[in-house]
């Protein structure tokens, strides 16, 4: 006996959009994400993947085109059923934090739903503790620094409970620790919850770590899609799209191109360069000491 | 400069002491019973010690003598104009007379003493306001007025007034600074053309924030209601101390309305 195969977490066919002062920001866009996927949508500012973003969650009415969430055309959800299954995190953390604490911002979503008070209270609790901000619960919002608010956003999302979540952005204005920590964050969500993720990026360098797929953007169409392997290698695509490749597959990338140095294929990821470039080491000139110290 | 910090910071609200852990319907009431006592007193004994006592709790409390001045500037300055307007619009008795741009303006007794009482109700009452806002977290302020069944609508657009507060001081205080590194408030005209610009930026921000929160809200399941947790009965120990506070006050009212 097979198990039924279960429906695309989100598929949109020929969307487009048009804002009312005639800028156009998707043309005919087509995407797919399965259920438990990490997606991000890679495009430069104005390429139209926060309209998509929006157009997703029904944020935004799409002019042409059908999007299905879970199987089920969007048209069909009310707005208590969407966000259910559906958490969208924002750019800017103080458009999504508008309570005056952070176990009042957590718990908005929750009460919304009608749910009694202890099971409210259950639900903030654990999605504090998933982004691990136990710690903030009766902290003011003011009070909170960029990355912290970020985490509480997630968080009020979170307790939601969706089976997908939508990112706009969710490392822009983040330090480089607090990028791998979002990013880290986010990946043990969809690994370890089965949580759908798909993110609106322009943040090339972590997501060959992170993302299954991704879909690249440009002016408001989708280039190209694919893994991170695939999207990568196709340079002339990237700098149409202005976009950059990772730091790391850049530098090998000018070792073979400048130096000739033989390095295959294209590393995404410090490790797999290291990898690489060990390869070519002969091994005798390789010291293996590894002096560890213990206090 | 932008006074933002000393005018709404609420970082004293972190501070643990005895007034902070009353329960915030027990402060309300008992500031709202202040409040109509100095308005409604008639003399300046009563207004006036409540000021001192109200700055006094503030000082034991620990916070900065300039913060505390910089909250009472705006009523101390409108406490002047009340004085100065009543002593030289009202009364009959003479006290004193300025000559200025050769006009006589005489100072009257009675205007004087009814501009002091008018401005010491405004102290009076202004000053325990502050207090309460030091020792009051502002959830707590907003969970208490609804446990008083204030319209609903008045005290969610006070919560997010409140919230935004801080995140459009940001801006402003952002925008001020980006003017004044390019030289925006270098001599009267460019301020004034910098002013109106900052203005301008910090209306059309807000707008946008509002738009975004709101798409924020309905993201999370927001149809114009926002549910909140009830706060329960008000403990048998919270009624006693409330009524100890308003016999209290009742007992200074008197004594200093009868005897000072």
């Amino acid at each position: 006996m097979s198990a039924e195969k279960q429906p695309p977490a989100v598929e949109a066919e020929g969307v487009s959009f048009t804002y009312e002062e005639g800028t156009v920001a998707l043309r005919d866009v087509a995407f797919r994400v399965e259920s438990g996927e990490f997606v991000a949508l890679l495009a430069s500012n104005g390429s139209g993947k926060s309209t998509l973003i929006k157009a997703l969650v029904k944020l935004l009415v799409p002019q042409q085109g059908a999007i299905r969430i879970n199987g089920r055309d969007l048209k069909g959800y009310s707005a208590k059923e969407l966000y259910q299954q559906v958490g969208l995190v924002l750019q800017d953390p103080n458009d999504q934090l508008f309570a005056p604490t952070v176990n009042d911002d957590v718990a908005f979503g929750p009460r919304n739903l009608g749910l009694g008070e202890a099971v409210v209270e259950d639900r903030v609790t654990t999605a504090l503790s998933w982004v691990g901000a136990e710690a903030l619960r009766e902290r003011a919002i003011h009070h909170l620094s960029f990355g912290e608010k970020k985490r509480v956003c997630l968080a009020g999302v979170l307790a939601m409970q969706p089976s997908i979540l939508m990112l706009d952005e969710p490392t822009a204005g983040l330090d480089p620790a607090g990028e791998a920590q979002m990013l880290h964050l986010l990946n043990r969500l969809n690994r370890e919850r089965g949580i759908t993720i798909i993110l609106a990026t322009h943040s090339v360098d972590l997501l060959p770590l992170f993302a299954d797929r991704i879909y690249v953007l440009s002016r408001g169409s989708v280039l190209m899609e694919g893994t991170p392997a695939v999207i990568f290698t196709n340079h002339d695509m990237v700098a149409h799209a202005s976009l950059r490749l990772p730091y790391i597959s850049r530098l090998i990338h000018e070792l073979r191109h400048f130096d000739g140095v033989p390095i295959e294929g294209l590393p995404l990821t410090v490790g797999e360069a290291r990898q690489r470039l060990v390869e070519l080491i002969p091994p005798d000139l390789i010291v293996r000491t590894i002096t560890e110290k213990r206090p | 400069m932008l006074h933002g910090f000393e005018l709404f910071s609420d970082i004293f609200v972190l501070r643990d002491n005895v007034l902070l852990r009353l329960d915030a319907r027990v402060k309300l009431i008992a500031v709202l019973g202040i409040c109509t006592t100095v308005i409604l007193s008639t003399r300046v004994y009563l207004p006036l010690a409540m000021l001192a006592l109200c700055v006094a709790a503030m000082l034991a409390l620990g916070l900065p003598l300039r913060l505390i001045a910089v909250r009472l500037a705006m009523p101390l300055a409108m406490a002047g104009v009340l004085i100065v307007l009543r002593a030289f619009l009202m009364g009959t008795t003479p006290l004193f007379t300025l000559r200025l741009f050769g006009w006589n303006l005489t100072a009257m007794r009675e205007g004087l003493m009814d501009g002091a009482v008018l401005a010491s109700r405004v102290l009076g009452s202004v000053s325990a306001l502050i207090l309460f806002s030091v020792v009051t977290p502002a959830h707590k302020v907003f969970a208490a007025l609804r446990w008083f069944r204030l319209p609903k609508t008045w005290v969610e657009t006070a919560m997010l007034m409140y919230r935004y507060i801080f995140a459009l001081l940001d801006h402003t205080t952002d925008v001020f600074a980006a003017q004044r590194a390019r030289l925006g408030y270098a001599g009267l005209r460019r301020s004034l053309s910098s002013m109106g610009t900052l203005a301008g930026a910090v209306l059309v921000h807000s707008m946008e924030q509002a738009d975004r929160t709101h798409e924020a809200m309905v993201a999370r399941g927001y149809t114009g209601d926002w549910p909140h947790a009830r706060l329960g009965a008000l403990q048998g120990r919270q009624v006693a101390i409330l009524a100890a506070c308003l016999a209290l006050l009742t007992a200074a009212c008197f004594v200093i309305e009868r005897w000072a």
